[in-house]
């Protein structure tokens, strides 16, 4: 036995010191749970021995899953990934392993699956998150996170089942929803072909443009449509293959031959695209144009009429002027019986004006003339039973006789002094409305009246106007008050 | 000046192999980069090589230079520990 130097003996106690420090400080990390597996060593070679069992199993099990499936340590490292999930990440298994799940996703979805594991620290949660994709449409998952013992440590199992189709097939149900929402709450008629101009939708308003139920029939062959302007080179196949080719057509007039309410419509058709640029069909668009046309009518029948009044109101002037200048003495004198009779006939006007020309009440046409020389206090002016409404052609003759009247009876007859009285009544009657109307007016407390010695453009126009359907005026000179007969032609009366 | 190496002996894909494997490629990236290579030895392959550091723990991490030679046993996410007990330095 060879005795060691003290050299030797202190480098001996120090190796031991070393190896004995190195064996505390095994026992210690494998105590404290350190570490997770052990070199054995064998009669025939070293081994080793994983702590907590092995991993193999769940690898295993993992990779034949379906969705995509990880194994996360407590802090949300991959320990194992199965190949749905490195595909899905486009990453080999190594360069995922040991690495922060969050840190290989997007910012978002490592977020969303941080908060997920946050969430599962007892038990299982779920949530949907989205991988989004430069250059093609988001993915969509459903993330489960579930606490796991792997080996001596815990973490949580993920899983992440696809759901991209059911998302995107919920998105167009509720975009087709909305669309159709939109459609049938149109106003005009809108209807929706196929590829091959069948109906596949159409709105309630689409009911003015057939009848029933016409949706799987072809849109030509149910309402086929004549242009305008288009001289029947286009029919309404036509203007389905031209949308369908990519064309659309805007405004077009046309008169639906079949409808059974509105034949005139305003036509507009577009490309349906559902997705994409691929053309699915066609949405046409039909906005009823009878209220339209009904306005354009109107308008051309006003202008006429404007016309034919203007001209029957200047005839009528040259003629007042033509016959007040031929009876007039002197200029002052034409100037203001002239001016008088366009007064009047420019207050019936007015009347007719503010009756959009339809018809007037005679009583109205009597109160308008006497107005300008007759106060309604003073009591000097009856007027009874003429609440009749007569056409405007009635009307303005009408006015001008009793503004003949009243100028004559202001210069001359009853209103020239103190206490005499005009009453304008009806007499007679209407029977059945077949006869003329006739309107009364009758003077009194006047100066006596004697017959005219000779007949003024005042006479002309009472005697001559309304001289048709039986129509006419006349006097009778009783000595106690002028009285006048006028007879409004029944075809006039309201 | 060459880089020096450091040995991690890992067993195959243990949740604390995995870690430490993560650990000390992130500090040796932050905190001393370019001056270690990490060699990582599987000793699920090759067992007989725990013998050439009598590596008894998994993982371990061995500093063969500068002399003396040192272990740190586990997963390596104390950083400070890690600098401190391999000598590196304490500036954590």
């Amino acid at each position: 036995m060879t005795t060691a130097s003290p050299s030797e003996k202190d480098l001996l106690i120090a190796d031991l010191r070393h190896r004995l420090a190195e064996a505390e400080e095994t026992l210690r990390a494998i105590r404290e749970n350190e570490v997770d597996a052990l070199v054995m060593r064998g009669s025939l070679a070293d081994e080793i021995f994983t702590i907590g069992g092995d991993s193999e199993s769940y690898r295993t099990f993992m990779e034949v899953m379906e969705p995509g499936a990880a194994a996360l340590d407590g802090a949300g490292r991959v320990l194992y990934a199965n190949s749905t999930l490195t595909r899905l990440l486009g990453k080999p298994l190594a360069q995922l392993q040991g690495k922060l799940l969050m840190d290989v996703l997007a910012a978002d979805t490592g977020k969303q699956i941080e908060q997920l594991l946050r969430d599962a620290c007892t038990a299982r949660c779920t949530r949907e998150v989205r991988f989004p994709r430069s250059g093609d449409i988001d993915l969509h998952f459903l993330a489960s996170a579930i606490p796991l013992q792997v080996g001596t440590i815990s973490g949580h199992a993920v899983t992440f089942s696809n759901v991209t189709d059911r998302v995107y097939n919920e998105a167009v149900e509720q975009s087709e929803h909305a669309a159709r929402a939109v459609i049938d709450s149109a106003n005009e008629a809108v209807l929706v072909c196929d590829r091959n101009g069948i109906i596949t939708h159409a709105n309630a308003a689409s009911s003015i443009v057939y009848e029933g139920n016409r949706v799987g029939q072809a849109f030509a062959e149910i309402i086929p449509l004549d242009f305008h302007d288009t001289s029947g080179v286009l029919q309404a196949d036509d203007m389905i293959d031209m949308v369908i080719a990519g064309t659309p057509l805007r405004g077009m007039e046309a008169t639906a031959v079949n409808a059974p309410k509105v034949k005139d419509y305003l036509v507009s058709a577009a490309p349906l695209r559902v997705a994409g640029d691929r053309i699915n069909g066609a949405v046409v668009t039909m906005v009823d144009l009878s209220h339209r046309k009904a306005a354009e009518e109107q308008q051309r029948l006003l202008m006429h009429e404007l016309d034919h009044r203007v001209k029957n109101t200047l005839a009528m002037v040259a003629s007042i002027s033509a016959r007040t200048a031929a009876k007039a003495d002197t200029v002052e004198a034409f100037q203001k019986a002239f001016s008088g009779r366009i007064q009047a006939l420019s207050a019936t006007h007015n009347l007719l004006l503010r009756n959009s020309w339809s018809s007037l009440e005679l009583r109205d046409i009597v109160r308008s003339e006497l107005a300008p020389y007759v106060d309604d206090a003073a009591g000097n002016v009856t007027i009874d039973g003429l609440n009749i409404a007569v056409a405007p052609r009635a009307a303005i003759a009408f006015g001008l006789i009793v503004h003949e009247l009243t100028t004559n009876a202001v210069k001359y007859g009853a209103l020239s002094q103190e206490g005499g009285h005009v009453a304008v009544r009806a007499v007679g009657g209407n029977q059945g409305r077949t006869a003329p109307f006739v309107v009364e007016w009758r003077e009194s407390g006047g100066p006596r009246v004697a017959p005219l010695e000779r007949k003024g453009f005042g006479h002309t126009v009472i005697t001559r106007s309304l001289q048709y359907g039986g129509g006419g005026a006349e006097f009778d000179f009783d000595p106690a008050g002028l009285v006048c007969r006028i007879s409004i032609p029944s075809e006039d009366l309201s | 000046m060459a880089p020096r190496k450091l040995f991690l002996y890992v067993a195959g894909q243990t949740p604390k192999s995995l870690a430490a494997i993560a650990n000390l490629e992130r500090i040796c990236a932050e905190h001393l980069p370019g001056q270690y290579e990490v060699e990582v030895i599987d000793l699920r392959k090759n067992p007989k090589l725990a013998r050439e550091h009598s590596i008894v723990a998994i993982p371990t991490l061995v500093r063969e230079l500068p002399v003396p030679l040192r272990k740190l046993i586990g997963d390596l996410s104390d950083t400070h520990k890690v600098l401190v007990n391999l000598g590196i330095g304490s500036s954590a």
